[in-house]
């Protein structure tokens, strides 16, 4: 199967570094999220693998070689950075059908991923009168016209409906599936936890992390439970006395941090307090995300100097 | 990758397209309907040059070759678009040739049929004036017609790929071909024949003078047409898409 590699890759537009010595590696059969503030490179990164930028330094390779020299590289990657690149006055079914021609692509697959796309309907009228969430919608059908094993998509649920976003979750989920290569950059974190089994984390054109989306949540949010009792005087002084930290929760109740619900639930059933609810607080990958980049996001607000 | 998918698709990319196509049609109709007027006056004219009184409606028309060579290229910087057609032919060199190839030969076809348009339309205004008219000059007229138009054509698709912009592209070459080489004219004398719309033009004259003649005068516009053209792949081959 076909992976991307990213080695040592390094992009500097005049003295801005917005690639720095990056490394990392998209692996097949899973859904790679990409994650980092605006500005963190990650559209940068997507134009250097797909070698429309040249690296600085590095290399950024699909299957051990460099997107220029793929015979027909639609057929190997399909790629969406930007919606609003087709012309407005070609009809979407055109526009796919210049594409698929320079790679030999059959015209049957135009129609295939027309309708895969949802927007057969749609095919024959100009790309200037589609909605923003069309436009998308064409471009990842353009992404998948080739049938490419590696599938790149730069912020692909923008201006998606409800149902758009429900429908390219599923697609994602069934691409990697398939046991391709799918990296998807997003800074929408609900959503990306919604698809993603594998993160990769940029900060100011750095790695900051490369790892199992459980695995990242869980290494950064910190377990928490929440409970709720009748006796609320007694809880506080049962959790102080055994050295937890409890905080008033939104729905009432007491969230306990660093600590698990075996434990709360043993304590209190020792001090015969009664219980109402005790569960415990998954992290989310906001959290978890929140926490990393607080330290390293570019545009936190810096003191102002006097 | 083969280069004749890369054509296909740059030609289907021309077809589909409107105003490319209105372009196209707007250079027949104009040169082919100001020739005709052309003929219909000025043979009293002491410098009365049949050959080009037939070709003059190419002078207004040549801005619709222009515009077609430089909307052809700019319509794939529309809004920032380049990044797709080079991620589907991802050797610029090869994908910019192909581009030019689908300019060129429309151009070139329809500057043929518009040059015999031309004349025959100029022809029938002009009756006894055009009798000097030889077979060979206006064979020569007709293809110098469709060569001259198809290198005019180029020249603008490699401005607009070098300003990555079809608008600063006409922005230079319409004012150039519309006011600039009528106002110097022959005021500065021989070297005005040297621009490459002048020494291209001059395959169009039943007589000139001067150190061009038809072909060579269409060499010098090749010339120009080729630095252009260089000039823009340097940009497509060389600068981030």
């Amino acid at each position: 199967m076909t992976s991307i590699d990213v080695r040592d890759l390094t992009k500097e537009y005049g003295t801005r570094r917005a690639v720095d010595h990056l490394t990392f590696t998209v692996e097949p059969g899973r859904v790679t999220g990409f994650l980092g503030p605006n500005g963190a490179g990650k559209s940068t990164t997507m134009r250097l693998v797909l070698g429309l930028d040249r690296p600085t330094s590095g290399t950024a390779t699909i299957g051990g070689r460099a997107y220029a020299t793929l015979h027909e590289p639609l057929r190997e990657v399909g790629a969406l950075l930007d919606a609003q690149a087709a012309h407005g006055s070609r009809t979407g079914r055109d526009h796919l059908r210049t594409l698929a021609a320079s790679n030999r692509i059959p015209v049957r697959r135009v129609d295939e991923v027309l309708e895969e796309t949802g927007l057969a309907t749609a095919a024959r009228r100009r790309v200037k009168t589609y909605s923003l969430g069309m436009r998308q919608r064409l471009g990842i059908a353009a992404a998948l016209l080739g049938d490419p094993p590696v599938v790149l998509l730069d912020e692909p649920s923008n201006g998606l409906d409800p149902e758009g976003i429900i429908w390219i979750r599923t697609l994602l989920r069934r691409l990697a599936d398939e046991g391709r290569t799918v990296l998807v950059s997003s800074h929408l974190m609900n959503e990306t936890a919604s698809f993603a089994d594998h993160l990769v984390v940029l900060g100011r054109g750095r790695l900051l992390a490369d790892m199992p989306m459980r695995e990242f949540i869980h290494a950064r949010v910190q377990p928490r439970v929440r409970v709720r009792t009748t006796e609320e005087a007694a809880l506080r002084e049962l959790l102080a006395r055994h050295g937890y930290e409890a905080a008033l929760g939104d729905g009432g109740g007491w969230i306990v941090q660093h600590a698990r619900v075996e434990d709360i639930g043993r304590l209190a059933s020792e001090a015969r307090l009664p219980v109402l609810e005790l569960a415990a607080q998954e992290g989310t990958l906001e959290q978890a995300y929140l926490d990393l980049t607080a330290a390293e996001t570019e545009f936190t607000a810096q003191p102002q100097e006097a | 990758m083969p280069f004749t998918p890369v054509l296909h698709a740059e030609w289907l990319k021309i077809r589909t397209l409107r105003s490319l196509y209105g372009a196209l049609v707007a250079l027949f109709a104009v040169t082919t309907a100001f020739s005709a007027i052309a003929a219909t006056d000025g043979s009293d004219d002491p410098e009365f040059d049949p050959l080009f009184t037939a070709f003059l409606g190419m002078v207004p028309g040549q801005i619709a070759a222009v515009a077609f060579g430089a909307l052809a290229v700019s319509s794939e910087f529309t809004g920032g678009g380049l990044w797709l057609a080079l991620a589907a032919v991802p050797q610029r060199g090869r994908w910019f040739t192909a581009k030019l190839t689908a300019i060129a030969v429309p151009v070139f076809i329809v500057g043929l049929v518009t040059g015999g348009a031309s004349l025959a339309a100029a022809r029938a205004g002009m009756g006894a004036a055009a009798d000097g008219l030889t077979a060979g000059e206006q064979l020569r007229g007709a293809l110098g017609c469709g060569v001259y138009l198809a290198l005019m054509a180029l020249f603008a698709a490699g401005l607009a790929a070098l300003l990555r912009s079809g608008t600063g592209a006409l922005s230079i070459l319409i004012p150039f071909l519309l006011v600039v080489s009528f106002v110097i004219g022959d005021a500065a004398g021989g070297l005005t024949d040297f621009l490459p719309d002048r020494a291209g033009q001059i395959a169009l004259h039943s007589t000139w003078d001067g150190s061009l003649g038809p072909w060579t005068g269409l060499g010098v516009t090749a010339l120009w047409t080729a630095g252009a053209v260089v000039a823009g792949a340097w940009s497509v081959r060389r600068r981030d898409a």
